[in-house]
């Protein structure tokens, strides 16, 4: 049954139809709550990531300024937004006209069969609403103890290093990820307190992947660096929320395409009225539009699943094991390859652009894995606490070059909150480099070590062995 | 839901206020680019700020490589600017370009350019006798005395209402007002003289006067504009050209204009001093006449001729005259030299030489620094 707080008797009968549909189809979801919202609103709770509440932060303002604009210039419109949560909360923007709401609600009820099954959400906290509440609370309180000023540095430093996380490590453990323990020695202590029994300090928790060496930057921070309680918990939120999200990040291709193939299917399936089919079709190639200079992951998600579809595939399998990358792995081919018109492009060395380079599938394929790996992330591994208490950091070079200069910013960040200077090994056009962040400001030297300690995983078989972990 | 928007006002006041923070810290550069210009809507300026990123591990220049999709032979240009299609797209990570603009009140503008030029105050100039608080019966309302009875207004409305309704007929044209078409007279208190200014822009047209001489101009007009209109409440401006003749003209042609031909200084003297002997009295208007030139002058006699117009005419009725010279490739520049020998100790004539775009905040500190 469909909780729908603020949906006319007219929507809540789509909405249950269209759950009907779904259920039939073979879809599972948590409970669905729709809501419907005027666009300045939804552009508000877009800008929170999709939360009615987070803790407060310039730029949750910017990117408010940056959607309303973008709406009230006309160029861009959000048509819906759902959560990955339990209950499942989807938001519809009211100037909708029916048959899109028909589309975006069965286009929502694909998002929430994705988020309760594909493995990469298994370990997301299904009561977010409420963790981002707290974590908006904590915060505003640390913001009245220290001072707005403090707290936002803070939040900059920490919100930098965000990249600097390890996206196979949720998938390693129980809520690997989660600052654990808080909670059970909460309740624990209420418990002994209700008892009459003392009250016992908590126990050291140690997060996992903060142990040497690690991608997990800021567990490693959080556990070792010379950090004042607010601060690890300042990080402890900006960790716990970036973890949340990564999956997203990782399944954006797949997720889109779920929804896309799904509410193409039920709508077309009996949900609409026949004299909606052509709105339909327009808005729906919309949404699907292929373009040239870019991949839409809406085109290109709902095309693999209609060609693992052909080849006689189990969808619901391939959308419960897969991230994109895997299920790139699994499906391009070059019939899909050619059917779907791929190439790769480049920047045209006269200028003027970009443009076509090359149409082989097994090229593309490669491009299109190695800007989906490690979520689409720069690979760098802590690896040592040097013996003058410097941190090293390693950039696992696939074939690409970081930008050292905005690099060497980021690092600078991190040797503030870690207390002494802070390395990082990469190599530029196959020259071995060290940035070093310390008290006296950034530096890039040359570095041969880096080539040997950088240098590993440029090899496609290196790639492989990330599939495995995918798969 | 609704309770989001109070939360968001403020993350997206803070975000301003970071914006601003930054806008003060890049004034200068904002004094020396068109960036401002045009930006304008009643009291609020849009500026086009960057987007204020954190720094975040990117992938550099041998990345300029990606997938795409669609036809094309190799070789062949993609259009990848990057826009989401319309469409069912959900806010993109990395959609569009990364400018924002944000807006700044005029006041706080001004306040800045204040603080960053050493700005005094406009003093009171003199003190006025205070207008009767009488005022004029410019206003509407829609209730009134019958003896304040507009009756065109209110029979236009009648009639628009009559043949909404379709009762209009041409046969017998019958418009009976009801009372919704009634409209009165209203009393509207006049400006007092104090807050009120008129701004005379004139420029020199002439050949000589160049695109980037224009542009110069522009943006000292647009920064006079700020700094005046944050000091009296009504203010007017008004664009005189000028090569051999002046004229008015709107500030999109102000702006734009490009004549050519001789340069007869004394045309838009002539013309101003018109303005102000009519349109613009010195008892009710803070008169400042900026005239911008390159320099060069039709002829010695032309220029005799301005600057006894300067003496005897327009100087005693004026707050202050402003004569901005930039410099081009082909003015001489003798006008500023003429100007300055014969009438350099006057208190309230400012000449100031713009040779580029670095100049500008100097000489906008020379015209407004005197508070006058």
């Amino acid at each position: 049954m469909v909780r729908t707080p603020n949906l006319s008797a007219r929507l809540k009968r789509e909405a249950q139809r269209a759950e009907d549909a779904a259920r039939a189809a073979g879809l599972d979801f948590f409970e669905v709550l729709f809501e419907i919202l005027d666009a300045r609103d939804l552009n508000a709770v877009a800008a929170y990531g999709g939360f009615p509440r987070r803790y407060a932060s310039w730029r949750f303002g910017m990117d408010f300024e940056r959607l309303h604009k973008g709406y009230s210039y006309g160029l861009s419109k959000i048509y819906e937004l759902v959560i990955n949560n339990d209950p499942t909360i989807a938001y519809l923007v009211r100037s909708n006209s029916l048959m899109e709401q028909k589309l975006v609600m069965a286009h929502v009820f694909g998002h929430a069969d994705f988020f309760k099954h594909n493995v990469w959400f298994a370990p997301t906290n299904r009561r977010m609403v409420q963790a981002m509440e707290s974590n908006a609370e904590r915060i505003k309180q640390i913001s009245a103890d220290e001072g707005q000023d403090n707290l936002d540095r803070m939040l900059d430093r920490a919100l930098c290093l965000e990249g600097l996380l390890d996206p196979y490590l949720p998938l390693q453990g129980p809520r690997a990820s989660e600052s654990v323990g808080r909670i059970d020695h909460a309740r624990a202590s209420f418990e002994a307190v209700l008892d009459g029994r003392p009250v016992r300090p908590p126990e050291p928790t140690r997060l996992a992947g903060s142990i040497l060496p690690t991608y997990d930057c800021l567990a490693f921070l959080i556990e070792h660096a010379p950090l004042e309680v607010w601060q690890r918990e300042v990080l402890r939120v900006v960790r716990d929320e970036s973890y949340y999200f990564m999956p997203q990040r990782q399944t954006k291709i797949m997720n889109e395409g779920w929804a896309s193939f799904w509410h193409s299917r039920l709508l077309t399936g009996g949900l609409l009225d026949g004299s909606e089919i052509i709105d339909f079709a327009d808005c729906h190639s919309g949404a699907t539009a292929a373009q040239a200079g870019q991949l839409n992951p809406y085109k290109l998600g709902i095309e693999l699943f209609r060609h693992a579809d052909r080849l006689g595939h189990d969808l619901f399998r391939l959308r419960k094991i897969h991230n994109d990358a895997s299920f790139i792995d699994e499906l391009v081919d070059e019939e899909f390859a050619l059917e779907n018109e791929l190439f790769i492009y480049r920047d045209n060395p006269k200028g003027g652009g970009r443009q076509v380079a090359d149409r082989d599938w097994k090229t593309v394929k490669q491009q299109l894995l190695s800007s989906l790996s490690w979520a689409g992330q720069p690979r760098i591994q802590l690896q040592e606490v040097d013996p003058e208490g410097a941190l090293v950091l390693v950039h696992m070079h696939d074939g690409r070059d970081l930008v050292l200069q905005e690099a060497g910013q980021l690092i600078s960040n991190l040797a503030h909150l870690w207390g002494a200077p802070v390395h990082l090994l990469s190599l530029d056009q196959g020259q071995g480099k060290r940035v070093t962040a310390g008290e006296a400001g950034v530096s890039v030297a040359d570095c041969e070590l880096a080539v040997e300690r950088c240098g590993g995983s440029a090899s496609p078989g290196e790639r492989g062995d990330s599939k495995r972990q995918a798969g | 839901m609704g309770y989001e928007i109070y939360r968001i006002e403020k993350d997206r006041a803070r975000f301003r206020d970071i914006v601003r923070g930054r806008l003060r810290e890049d004034l200068k550069k904002y004094l020396s680019s068109t960036d401002l210009l045009g930006q304008r809507a009643g009291r609020t300026i849009s500026i086009p700020v960057p987007q204020i990123e954190l720094p975040r591990l990117r992938f550099g220049e041998n990345q300029g490589q990606g997938v795409g999709q669609g036809p094309g032979e190799e070789g062949a240009v993609v259009d990848g600017d990057g826009q989401n299609g319309e469409g069912a797209g959900a806010a993109g990570e990395d959609q569009g370009q990364h400018m924002l603009e944000v807006e700044v009140e005029i006041d706080e503008l001004a306040e800045m350019l204040a603080a960053e030029l050493e700005l005094p105050n406009i003093e009171p100039r003199g003190t006025k006798q205070l207008l009767s608080e009488g005022g004029r019966y410019t206003g509407l309302r829609n209730q009134g005395p019958r003896s304040l009875r507009h009756f065109r207004r209110t029979f236009k409305r009648a009639l628009t209402r009559t043949i909404a309704e379709g009762n209009w007929d041409p046969a017998e044209p019958r418009v009976v007002p009801i009372k919704d078409d009634e409209r009165f007279r209203m009393r509207r208190t006049a400006p007092l003289p104090e807050s009120s200014a008129v701004i005379l822009h004139m420029m020199d047209v002439s050949g000589s006067m160049g695109k980037e001489q224009k542009e110069i101009v522009r943006i000292q007009a647009f920064w006079i504009d700020t700094w005046l209109r944050s000091q009296y409440k009504n203010i007017e401006v008004v664009y005189i050209v000028h090569d051999a003749v002046a004229k008015i003209v709107d500030s999109e042609e102000f702006f734009h204009l490009r004549e050519s031909g001789g340069t007869k200084i004394s045309s838009a003297y002539e013309l101003a001093l018109e303005l102000i002997q009519t349109k613009y009295r010195p008892d009710q208007w803070n008169i400042y006449p900026f005239h911008y030139s390159d320099g060069d002058n039709w002829s010695a006699r032309d220029t005799s001729h301005c600057i006894s117009l300067l003496r005897d005419e327009l100087l005693p009725r004026v707050n202050q005259f402003c004569y901005g010279q930039v410099k081009s490739a082909y003015g001489s520049g003798q006008f500023k030299k003429d100007l300055e020998q014969a009438l350099g100790s006057t208190e309230n004539l400012i000449s100031a030489a713009v040779d580029g775009r670095d100049e500008i905040a100097e000489s906008i500190r020379a015209f407004l620094g005197r508070g006058r």
